[in-house]
């Protein structure tokens, strides 16, 4: 009936004019009967109207008391039922921080959430008619993914008809000169028309006009406002200047807008001119980004894309593959973060329902002191709605100041976990509190109102309130008990299947943890460089440079090895190749390394048969190749090798700088110890190790293992460094226990995100439990002190009074196993070697929440048992 | 204008038209008044335009109901009718008011 009546009010307020018109059509009707009695009665028309009008009475004060009745009185019982409620919190400060701190944390970690999963799932991404941008592979099979050629990315871009613009990226890190010494900056190289794909205009200055990525073009550069407000203090006279990108000068020419792309890892973008060498089918090295024109589908772009494939078969040499064209937007997220983001969401969620239901719990503690009150105000004559409606506004007054409060505990915690968590999402994803976000908190808030406000209102005051007046205010009563109970077991449910949640995340992570990553980890620190090709034209020049730092870092007190190579372990390798026996035609996929003779000593991997990298494997020397562990039992397994050590296999290795690769046949000197080369969790991958002095490339890195703590001897690495070469700048320094925590950071993050918000849990029906005990205690006090004065002893009330806690937290627990049961199963991708129904992580939560359940069960029980029965009896009796 | 008629008591006008509406059925708002008027035998003193904020309000707590008619003088003109509601909020009226009348005819005798 509130409900009802409200409805009315709100309506009556927006038909304003209508029912002025209608009113106006009463009166009118009113008088002109008025007048016909009137005359019939005998007066003249003249007399007659005049006392219709007296009968009537004034009309205009008539009208305004209509309007009054039909619109003014919710708002004005609305506002004073609000007074009332902040009046009420204000009576009750302890409830109103307890309750607003609830409802706070609730709706402030959903929003935060909400704001994640807005930006990252749910929002168009931020650039003009999104859905038109795709990505472009070659497709080895349905699940696979690669990058394509350079001879075939031209194919495309001929297909002009579909694309409105088509543009490769590939990114790359530079020596910026920097107050003397130069920094690493990542930036990306891209075709001319990359910045249409994206629909997005310099701030100042222009991008890339068409024929500045062709041979022969002025050097250019476009800079991202967060690198030109740092680097150039915003200076707009920029335009103007160059920026020496390895040494080399290169015109800028515009400023991105602030915003997005300050999010990209690059910081600058130049445009990239295939060399002569590069115009091949062979080197699968472009990733290619493109955008449809107006009115073509994806479907008519899969389709012509199908066409050309066809059409390119004889000159492809992957027969097999095809070409994919995928919404852009599908590609930013993987299927690890959406899934670690719905179950940050659904855990978070969680958490709110368990506030609510302490909420929910409070306010109905706090009803049955009022029920005495509601009773007087409904003998008095408030209608039952009346009383509803005042007991929602009090509710709305708390969830307004707890959605308010959480508002602004969302942006706190929006600022502070940012940093944390930005380098796991797409840069076009910007976490704010925005309208959305606002709009998510306003329905959350409501959602809370109706949770936390409706079943108090009907347990109030749909109770019978003639009996609330005589009834002792000591009396507990039952049903309400009933409803308290089982708020309490649903909270207890709840949080049971978030800590289930939690403690398989958490073993999962042990186990990663534990996972051999075949490398030596502690005191070893690795750095990244780029040899620029103007410094380091020939493989010998690069050659030369990586024997005189190793050599001269060997020499350093505090360093007792060093090595360079390509790619570093657990952080992928970029190359991967077919291994090829001959008169074989199959081939075997391996990852392929490049590194120095001393690679395997600083990692500490063993040689496990023949020999390693030695010194001897020089330029000109025969070419070798060292396997793998797996690599190896694959080849005997596939191949029927069993001893590999001595066998010649050909494959494709690149050529230093823009050689492209070239058919080598190398000679398998040994085996080593199988090295983690990507993320642990991911199986074993077959990798072989090829000499880097035959196989010099310019992005390299440098492993370093010291003596004593390894971030203490890198200013002594940085001397040697600049001793070789003063402009080559050292990038991405991290210890071998970051790269590895690193390589982790998919499964930490959504693991403790769970693991806090189930602690959270946990502490709230914690404090449910010790609500409705320490309630049902104070509510028993004459009973339990007869029942000492009759002998009882404090241990028999102790136990009685656990004993009613306990029965709630195991019908807790056997919903919240059912619950988990059903609900781990979401989890089933994000574990590892765990299974989601693990019976010791299922254990371990349901003991946790017995413990912390009766820890906050024996705070009452205790007080329980120091009642005083003269006292107690005496108080009340 | 005679000098012995009264104003309607505070707060008894909701009561009359409930009253009227449940023995004559439905009616519009000049039916109403006139109805009232002479069932009190111009004992009261009543504006009759001010019947038509206490409609409105009585529509609004959900006690009477409006249907679009036609008048005698052929106009289109609402019908005000009791709704379930309001048959029992009738009752509740009457009893409160037989009560309070009670009391205070029992005080008044106590006093005399």
């Amino acid at each position: 009936m509130t409900l009802r009546f409200a409805a009315r009010r709100l309506l009556a307020l927006f038909r304003k004019r209508r029912l002025d018109g209608e009113l106006e059509g009463e009166i009118r009707a009113h008088m002109e009967m008025a007048e016909l009695d009137a005359i019939a009665s005998g007066l003249s028309p003249e007399e007659a109207r005049r006392e219709a009008r007296r009968g009537f009475g004034g009309i205009e004060p008539m009208k305004e008391e209509h309007r009054d009745q039909r619109s003014v009185r919710w708002v004005e019982n609305l506002l004073r039922d609000a007074r009332y409620g902040i009046a009420a919190l204000a009576r009750d400060p302890g409830f109103a921080a307890v309750t607003i701190g609830l409802l706070a944390l609730g709706i402030g970690a959903n929003t935060a959430m909400f704001s994640i999963v807005d930006a990252v799932l749910l929002k168009p991404l931020p650039f003009p008619a999104p859905e038109r941008m795709v990505r472009l592979w070659e497709t080895p099979s349905a699940t696979q993914h690669n990058n394509t050629t350079t001879l075939t990315y031209l194919d495309w871009k001929r297909q002009s008809d579909i694309f409105e613009a088509l543009s490769l990226e590939e990114s790359f890190r530079a020596a910026v000169a920097a107050d003397g010494d130069p920094v690493r900056v990542p930036g990306k190289m891209v075709s001319a028309e990359y910045f249409q794909v994206f629909g997005v205009k310099a701030a100042i200055g222009r991008t890339f006009e068409t024929g500045e990525d062709q041979q022969g073009a002025r050097p250019v550069v476009v800079l991202s406002h967060s690198f030109w407000q740092a680097r150039f203090g915003g200076d707009r006279g920029v335009l103007q200047r160059d920026l020496a990108l390895d040494g080399e000068p290169h015109r800028i020419i515009g400023v991105l807008p602030a915003g997005t792309f300050d999010r990209n890892e690059a910081r600058f973008w130049k445009p990239l001119i295939f060399k002569p060498e590069q115009l091949n089918r062979r080197q699968h090295w472009l990733r290619v980004i493109g955008r449809l024109r107006p009115g073509v589908s994806l479907e008519q772009a899969q389709a012509k894309m199908t066409l050309l494939r066809a059409s390119l078969n004889a000159v492809i040499y992957q027969k097999d593959w095809g070409f994919t064209v995928d919404p852009f937007a599908e590609m930013l997220v993987g299927d690890t973060l959406r899934r670690s983001i719905y179950l940050a969401f659904g855990a978070v969620l969680i958490v709110l329902l368990i506030a609510c239901a302490n909420v929910a719990n409070l306010v109905l503690a706090k009803g049955a002191t009022r029920r005495k009150e509601m009773a007087l105000r409904a003998a008095l004559g408030a209608g039952r709605g009346r009383l509803i409606g005042q007991l929602l506004t009090e509710g709305l007054v708390l969830c307004v100041l707890g959605g308010v409060a959480g508002i602004g505990m969302a942006y706190l915690l929006l600022h502070a976990a940012s940093p944390l968590v930005a380098a796991s999402l797409p840069f076009t994803a910007d976490l704010s509190v925005d309208l959305r976000v606002l709009g998510f908190a306003a329905a959350a808030v409501m959602a809370v109102l109706i949770l936390t406000g409706l079943l108090p209102s009907f347990q109030t005051s749909f109770g019978k309130l003639s009996g609330s007046l005589n009834e002792a205010a000591r009396g507990s009563s039952g049903s309400r008990a009933a409803v308290r109970r089982t708020i309490v077991i649903a909270e207890v449910a709840a949080s049971v299947v978030l800590i289930c949640g939690a403690a398989l995340l958490f073993k999962s992570l042990a186990k990663l943890q534990q996972v051999d990553a075949g490398v030596r980890i502690d005191h070893v620190i690795t750095m990244s460089t780029d040899l620029p090709a103007t410094a380091y034209p020939t493989a010998e020049s690069a050659t030369t440079f990586f024997k005189a730092v190793v050599e001269r870092l060997r020499s350093v007190p505090g360093i007792e090895q060093a090595s360079v190579s390509i790619g570093l372990p657990l952080e992928g390798v970029r190359w991967g190749e077919f291994l090829s026996l001959p008169g074989v035609k199959e081939g075997l996929l391996v990852r392929v390394k490049m590194v120095d003779p001393w690679y395997f000593a600083t990692l500490d991997i063993p040689v496990e048969s023949g020999r390693g990298i030695e010194d001897r494997d020089r330029a000109g020397a025969p070419p070798v190749m060292v396997l793998s562990q797996e690599a190896a039992r694959l080849l005997s397994g596939r191949f029927g090798v069993a001893n590999p050590v001595g066998r010649v296999v050909g494959s494709y290795l690149p050529g230093y700088g823009p050689i492209p690769e070239s058919q080598v046949n190398l000679q398998i000197v040994g085996v080593i110890r199988n090295e983690r080369t990507s993320r642990l969790q991911s199986p074993l991958e077959p990798v072989v190790y090829v000499p880097l002095a035959q196989f010099p490339r310019q992005d390299i890195s440098l492993v370093v293992r010291t003596r004593s703590e390894p971030l203490g001897a890198m200013s002594g690495i940085r001397e040697i460094v600049r001793q070789v070469d003063a402009h080559l700048p050292l990038g991405e320094v991290r210890t071998m226990e970051e790269v590895k925590e690193r390589s982790m950071r998919w499964a930490k993050q959504p693991t403790w995100v769970v693991g806090a918000f189930a602690g959270v849990a946990a502490l709230l029906a914690a404090l449910g439990l010790y609500g409705v005990v320490a309630h049902a205690v104070t509510q028993q006090r004459r009973e339990i002190g007869i029942r000492m004065a009759l002998g009882a002893r404090p241990g028999d009330v102790v136990s009685s009074t656990l004993r009613s806690a306990l029965s709630m937290l195991l019908v807790g627990l056997a919903a919240g196993l059912a619950g988990a049961f059903a609900l781990t199963r979401a989890l089933k991708s994000l574990l590892f070697e765990v299974s989601a129904l693990d019976p010791v992580s299922l254990a371990l939560a349901c003991v946790v929440m017995t413990l912390v359940g009766i820890l906050a069960a024996l705070i009452p029980a205790s007080r329980a048992a120091r009642v005083d029965p003269t006292t107690a009896l005496r108080d009340e009796g | 204008m005679s000098e012995h008629k009264t104003d309607v008591p505070y707060g008894t006008l909701d009561l009359l038209i409930l009253k009227t509406l449940d023995t004559m059925g439905p009616m519009h708002g000049y039916r109403i008044a006139r109805r009232i008027e002479q069932v009190a035998e111009n004992l009261v003193r009543l504006n009759q335009g001010s019947i038509y904020p206490a409609l409105i309000r009585l529509e609004e707590q959900g006690w009477i109901r409006t249907q679009w008619g036609v008048s005698e003088t052929k106009r289109k003109v609402k019908f005000y009718s009791l709704t379930r509601a309001g048959s029992k909020q009738l009752n509740v009226a009457v009893a409160n008011w037989e009560r309070a009348t009670a009391l205070v005819a029992r005080f008044l005798e106590a006093q005399s």
